[in-house]
């Protein structure tokens, strides 16, 4: 269970600051999958990053599974990050030395799980999301839409609490869109917390529950 | 996380970045590794060895392992037949040769001169009565000769001049010292050593890089006795070159605890090198230092651009690896453990390169300094001590961008703000 409570995010520049988060309060339920949609510039993606601990924000609290995440140090956040949060990114964010195993292998490697293991675990990652054949192909010489699958293979592997996905689709065609899409479906079918953010309706239909952001606020929640 | 942990995971991390970085940029950042290490090692070798050449040359080309000399108030070494003949019982001892030492005159143009008031060709020099044989064992001064042929027992009247004493071979004109101006191979010169003057004809001409050598004039013992009148046999120094591997601190005690310490100094050539030669050699020394000092100022900055711009241009994978739980530890390993490892290669081609090639060829073919053979002297454990230095100055400076760069937000590293 995720919990955001009157969250507020500005930026600073030079004299002037920008409110980009004005108070967000909502919860996700454990298993749930919960989409984000708004226009551009409606905070969406700043509000995953500040549940995702990958940012601080201004004021507010964001709980998981009932520890208040603004009472960790940044390496407890690191540590909490690694073990409970998995991350899809909307430019799949590979490191481009490392092969798809390596990638995907990396943060159980971060866990103290021994290399045989860890390789192990991130072959079945991979293998869940279809890449059994392109383990040790570089980020390089995989089309987006394998990129973006190993991006969810490493963010599963380790089998997070909640699985973060930021526009994951923005940078893919149709059909490589719908594969992505149905690995969260099968995902969340088997009882993965998922927090999606995305501008296109259509997939966004995929989560049970729809959140609008507008100009840093919740506008509506919507259920499907 | 633990320490091991982060070393473990940096490992994991360097091992891949180096292994698919681009080959010529990891070939070339190991090159200028290699010349940082050259430039450590190599610049400061030569300017010492170039001192260590000329040390070496006075070594072997005048004063060999000991030296028994005169003491200050004497011109000559009291008994020297029974002090030559104590050193030529010690086993240590390979050769020796006896010389006879004194100040004297030297007049070239005394021929040619048609009225008193021509200006006279003058030299002043220091004449050596030698055992060509015995002297040849020891400084091997035959090799030296650059004109003519070298003394053999019997020669009347005839000398090798050294080359400084030569116009034709220096060139110089300096106040208190003068050459000799037409003086070639068969040309008569006049001597005076004392009140005794006797024209000579030179036989040869000596060069070494040694002033000693090639400022003196050399005639056999036997005529140089009788030329100052020297029945005694009582000599002015001993040369004395002992065997591979003998002490000579250990013979010098020997010849000492023989009596010969009571009529004539006794040192080792360490003891006895002129001074001069210590400072300089401390001198040259320090100045390599201060050369090395600039290389490894040089190879940390070369270290620490060739890293923060590695660890700016991967920003955003760096943020990447803390947003997916990648301590921060790890990731500075990984960036020290790369620098650490173009060090290393840069150090091993260099060790490679310097003892396998560059020492043994400028050993073979010494630098031809003016005043020295010059060879690269790099003890092994200098050299050690160096790359030591330059390891850690490399990790230091592999560290810093490093750390500049890791410590930044991680969602600004992701997203590309600054």
């Amino acid at each position: 269970m995720i919990e955001v409570k009157n969250l507020v995010k500005s930026f600073k520049d030079g004299e002037s600051i920008t409110q980009v988060l004005k108070g967000i309060d909502f919860r996700a339920e454990t298993g749930e999958f919960v989409s984000i949609m708004g226009r551009s510039g409606a905070g969406k993606s700043t509000l995953l990053y500040q549940m995702s601990l990958l940012d601080e924000p201004t004021s507010g609290d964001v709980i998981i599974d009932g520890k208040d995440t603004s009472l960790l140090s940044i390496e407890e956040k690191t540590k909490f990050r690694l073990g409970e949060l998995g991350y899809v990114l909307q430019d799949y964010a590979l490191l481009p030395e490392m092969t798809a195993l390596e990638n995907v292998a990396l943060p159980l490697l971060m866990q103290d799980i021994d290399e045989k293991q860890a390789y192990k675990e991130a072959t079945e990652a991979l293998t869940r999301v279809g890449l059994e054949k392109r383990l040790n192909n570089l980020p390089s010489k995989l089309s987006g839409g394998e990129q973006q699958r190993v991006s969810i293979a490493r963010a599963i592997a380790h089998k997070p609490k909640i699985l973060f996905a930021d526009e994951p689709t923005a940078n893919l065609d149709n059909e490589s869109s719908r594969i992505i899409l149905n690995i969260f479906k099968e995902l969340h079918a088997e009882g993965q917390t998922i927090i999606m953010v995305t501008h296109e309706h259509e997939y966004s239909k995929f989560a049970e529950r729809i959140i609008h952001l507008d100009d840093g606020k919740i506008i509506s929640i919507e259920k499907n | 996380m633990s320490p091991f942990l982060n070393l473990r995971i940096g490992i994991y991390l360097a091992k891949r970045q180096i292994k698919r970085s681009n080959p010529w940029t990891t070939a070339l950042i190991i090159f200028v590794m290699f010349f940082t290490f050259l430039n450590l090692v190599v610049i400061s070798g030569i300017l010492v060895g170039l001192i260590q050449g000329a040390v070496d040359a006075v070594k072997s080309d005048y004063m060999s392992d000991v030296i028994v000399s005169t003491l200050p108030d004497k011109s000559y070494i009291e008994n020297s037949p029974e002090v030559i003949s104590i050193i030529k019982s010690l086993p240590e001892v390979e050769a020796m040769t006896a010389r006879y030492v004194q100040g004297g005159k030297i007049e070239a143009n005394y021929k040619t001169k048609i009225k008193d008031t021509d200006k006279s060709d003058i030299a002043n020099g220091s004449f050596t009565g030698i055992d060509p044989v015995d002297e040849d064992k020891v400084t091997n001064l035959s090799r030296f000769i650059v004109a003519g042929k070298y003394l053999e027992h019997g020669d009347y009247d005839q000398v090798v001049i050294g080359a400084y004493l030569l116009k034709k071979y220096m060139p110089v004109d300096s106040p208190g010292f003068t050459t000799l101006s037409n003086v070639g191979v068969g040309t008569k010169i006049r001597i005076t050593v004392g009140s005794v003057t006797r024209e000579v004809t030179v036989k040869g001409i000596v060069k070494a890089k040694v002033d000693e050598v090639s400022m003196r004039v050399y005639m056999p013992d036997d005529q140089f006795r009788s030329l100052i009148g020297r029945s005694d046999y009582n000599v002015s120094e001993i040369a004395i070159k002992l065997k591979p591997g003998a002490n000579p601190e250990y013979v010098r005690d020997i010849i000492k605890s023989n009596g010969v310490g009571s009529v004539a100094k006794v040192q080792t050539f360490t003891e006895g090198k002129p001074k001069f030669i210590t400072d300089m050699q401390n001198t040259f020394a320090l100045l390599g230092n201060i050369l090395s000092s600039i290389g490894l100022v040089v190879a940390s900055i070369t270290i620490f651009i060739v890293i923060f711009i590695n660890a700016i241009t991967r920003r955003k994978f760096i943020g990447i690896l803390k947003g997916i739980g990648i301590s921060e530890q790890a990731i500075e390993i990984s960036y020290i453990l790369q620098s650490f490892f173009y060090a290393l290669c840069g150090s091993v081609v260099g060790i490679i390169f310097l003892y396998a090639f560059l020492q043994p060829t400028i050993a073979a073919h010494p630098i031809d300094f003016p005043f020295s053979d010059g060879i690269l002297v790099a003890p092994i454990w200098g050299t050690m001590f160096r790359i030591g230095l330059l390891m850690f100055t490399t990790i230091v400076a592999g560290f810093i961008p490093a750390r500049l760069v890791v410590r930044k937000n991680t969602l600004d590293s992701i997203l590309g703000r600054k």
